[in-house]
């Protein structure tokens, strides 16, 4: 339970961060993102997993990280968001977080972890901690990309960390719904990441106030 | 006979040297066959021996090797499975894929400073390790070639594979200088941990296994291509044995042989050669394990075996040249005897033949005198009886010469009784009598036989008795048995007692008829003449005074012969004589009436 509200907590805190930017009145994209087929292996539990497939790193059951790329104002203060280690998994398996982030990663799991990463935006290795680590360790990932988490002892462990430079980002969930809110008026590229090798997008206007209905296949 | 062995018959010798030869080509025969059958046996037995040796010893070699490389593959996957490496292949980290590959495989691989490969064979530890990408191409280390094992460039070529495949591969790479040494390489797919596919492969080397079996003294090399390595065997003989092997390599599509024996001969010994597929289905090229079995024991044994044999052979040649000569010895002596026999014996019968036939003239000679006497005697005799009897006939005789001459007369019939039998004796020696076998009523015969005994002179007032069944019929002819009976009531007349008894029976059994005469006697037949009685001219020491030549028994008995009976001397005591004749009963004798 505790470990679940921390991450609601964390992406409310994002949503919060993200709508205080806004001066007028925030308009509200929604919609619903064309999922590829999923992989036919049978998913025990509901919750996805990051594969890679021949260099392509993708979620499965696939989900996609929505978000609006275009010009946006420095944030005030610096995000945080939480990846936890926790029944031997990475908890989300996709984290999408603004440049700049710092993200923690605590252990909740009574054994050791060492989460680290080879990907090109960041290179990282923490090495190993147990639960108990105070401070929490953590990364600030400044660099845009995707980031491409693991654990040196659980080889199964996996877990992506999408880069953006963006505060307005969401998942969707598995049936490709999403919406974002609290967007200022303006012109943006609404943009859809499926995979490190797949990315849908397409330019959107937003009036003051908008509630804007946008499928991307 | 100690003559007679010295120097043996020729005969005896010729058999003896056959016999002898006979033996020995039996015994060397016999010899060379068991010779044989011991021979093959034992190189029966050693062939299996070394079959199961070496089917054994190889079997260890296998079992080393599979152990050891499912040992060293499993350390592979292991290794193949670290995140690290993973995350270099497929975060796109290649710069970081041989420094975190160091990490992990720090105890995997031999560290460089130790330069003497042996110690580093002992432990299995890599000699090098190398990443094949997606493609199978080698990922050639950063610089830090000390780091990952070095290795020559065109060695780290050879490692590289159409394509990784899910299979761990072996292959065996030799350098292209000779002597440079084999590396045993288990080229291990790294798998995708989501999807299982294969996205790149370690390749990790590792020095050939060193296997020797010590006691049977087997050698297990490799051969790859032009290169052959077998542990402790120098660089000419490894020459001569490549040039031995099958060309497997020759054969585009590199299907590898199937495992292959033969025998050879290398550095001056014979060595059995096994060679097998290493990596059969391996995208490696084919690499053959190549073993030496050596069969000098073996054939060190053989010749021994062979050695003993022909010893043991060659003594029992000699030990049955030895006992068949003795055999022969023994076996050709009594043929020796045998031939000095036969040959005295031809001599003696000879002699007695030439004896029997003097013998037999004399007798003829003497049969024909005895019967041409009995002839010439009959004539004078008869003229002698009818001159008296005419003087007598024309009684001008005074009375006491006509007594005379009547004894005179009876006289001439006696003298002529003697010569009928004397003719008749000289008939039966010369064997011209033959006796018919008529039916004779023997009953009647003895009646007739007592008339004439009751009408001869006689003043001893006998009493003559008989047992005569009626109708008791011999086989014979009627006048000789006449004579038989005639002779002896004859004799029961004339040496009987005044007032003495004569006693005749017969009777017939089993196809025979037995008469009997007994008489009481004047005197007994003394016991020293009895065996004598029925020869010719014996008279025993009977009285002198009664007539008699000697002639009557033995004619008796020669006729009682002639018949197929006999006559004997029963009984002869102070009272009584009996003399038994036995004669053929009639129908008994003849079969076709």
């Amino acid at each position: 339970m505790i470990p679940r509200l921390h991450f609601l907590g964390a992406m409310v805190a994002a949503f919060c961060v993200s709508g205080s930017v806004a001066a007028a009145e925030p308009a509200v994209i929604e919609g619903r993102v064309t999922l590829p087929a999923g992989r036919e292996a049978p998913v025990l539990n509901q919750r996805y997993e990051i594969v890679s497939k021949g260099g392509v790193v993708a979620p499965n059951p696939p989900v996609a990280v929505v978000f609006l790329a275009g010009d946006f104002p420095a944030a005030e203060a610096q995000p945080v968001a939480r990846m936890l280690q926790k029944d031997l998994a990475f908890e989300p398996r996709i984290l999408p977080v603004r440049v700049g982030t710092k993200v923690e990663f605590p252990n909740l799991d009574p054994t050791y972890h060492n989460v680290f990463s080879y990907s090109k935006p960041k290179r990282f290795d923490l090495g190993r901690y147990r639960a108990d680590e105070e401070p929490v360790p953590y990364q600030i990932f400044d660099t845009p990309g995707l980031v491409t988490l693991r654990c040196d002892i659980h080889e199964h462990m996996r877990a992506v960390i999408l880069v953006l430079e963006t505060p307005h980002f969401v998942v969707t969930d598995t049936d490709g719904r999403f919406q974002l809110t609290g967007i200022a008026p303006g012109a943006y590229t609404l943009k859809a990441w499926i995979s490190s090798a797949s990315t849908l997008e397409r330019a959107v206007e937003l009036a003051d106030g908008a509630r804007l209905e946008v499928n991307l296949e | 006979m100690k003559t007679g062995r010295t120097q043996a018959p020729p005969q005896a010798a010729r058999f003896r040297r056959r016999l002898l030869a006979a033996t020995m080509l039996l015994l060397c025969a016999l010899t060379a066959a068991a010779f044989l059958v011991v021979r093959r046996g034992i190189a029966r037995g050693e062939a299996q021996a070394l079959e199961r040796e070496f089917a054994a010893v190889l079997d260890r070699l296998q079992a080393v090797r599979q152990m050891r490389r499912a040992a060293l593959v499993e350390r592979a996957r292991a290794l193949a499975g670290k995140a690290r490496i993973h995350a270099a292949i497929e975060d796109g980290a290649l710069d970081l894929l041989y420094p975190s590959a160091l990490d992990e495989l720090r105890d995997a691989v031999a560290p460089p400073r130790i330069a003497d490969p042996a110690a580093a064979a002992g432990a299995l530890r890599a000699r090098f390790y190398r990443f094949l990408d997606r493609d199978g191409s080698v990922i050639p280390p950063p610089g830090g070639e000390a780091a990952a094992g070095a290795l020559p460039p065109e060695l780290e070529a050879r490692l590289a594979l159409p394509g990784v495949s899910q299979h761990v591969q072996t292959g065996y790479i030799a350098g292209a200088r000779s002597g440079a040494g084999v590396s045993e390489v288990f080229a291990t797919p790294i798998l995708s941990t989501e999807t299982g596919e294969p996205i790149a492969a370690l390749v990790l080397g590792f020095e050939p296994p060193r296997l020797v079996s010590e006691r049977s003294g087997l050698v297990a090399g490799i051969r790859v291509g032009d290169t052959l390595v077998i542990p402790g065997l120098d660089p000419a003989a490894t020459a001569q044995l490549l040039a031995l092997l099958p060309d497997d390599d020759a054969r585009s599509g590199g299907a590898a042989a199937g495992a292959r024996r033969f025998e050879t001969g290398l550095d001056g010994a014979s060595w059995l050669v096994f060679t097998q597929p290493l990596n059969p289905g391996s995208l490696y090229p084919p690499a053959h394990e190549v073993c030496l079995f050596p069969l000098a024991a073996m054939q060190a044994r053989q010749r021994r075996a062979g050695l003993q044999i022909v010893g043991a052979g060659a003594g029992l040649l000699a030990l049955g040249f030895l006992g068949s000569h003795r055999l022969a010895a023994r076996f050709s002596r009594p043929v020796a005897t045998l031939e000095l026999e036969s040959h005295e014996q031809r001599v003696q019968r000879r002699r007695a033949e030439a004896e029997l036939e003097a013998t037999s003239a004399e007798l003829e000679r003497a049969a024909r005198f005895s019967a041409d006497a009995s002839h010439q005697l009959k004539t004078p005799v008869t003229v002698l009886r009818a001159g008296l009897e005419e003087i007598l006939a024309r009684g001008a005789v005074p009375t006491h010469e006509a007594e005379e001459i009547a004894a005179l007369i009876h006289q001439t019939y006696r003298l002529s009784s003697v010569i009928e039998d004397l003719l008749l004796l000289s008939r039966v020696d010369a064997g011209h009598l033959r006796v018919a076998a008529d039916e004779v009523d023997l009953a009647l015969l003895i009646a007739s036989s007592l008339d004439d005994l009751d009408a001869s002179p006689d003043e001893l007032g006998l009493e003559v008795t008989a047992d005569v069944p009626p109708a008791l019929r011999i086989s014979g002819e009627r006048r000789y048995v006449a004579l038989i009976l005639q002779n002896l009531l004859e004799n029961a007349r004339k040496y009987n007692l005044p007032g003495g008894r004569i006693r005749i029976a017969a009777s017939e059994a089993a196809g025979r008829v037995h008469l009997t005469v007994g008489n009481t006697a004047l005197r007994p037949i003394p016991p020293e003449s009895q065996p004598h009685i029925f020869e010719r001219f014996h008279r025993a020491a009977m009285g002198e005074n009664i007539p008699g030549y000697g002639i009557g028994l033995n004619l008796a008995r020669e006729l009682a012969r002639l018949h197929g009976g006999d006559l004997r001397l029963l009984r002869s005591d102070a009272d009584w004589t009996e003399f038994e004749v036995s004669f053929r009963s009639y129908p008994a004798t003849r079969p076709h009436p």
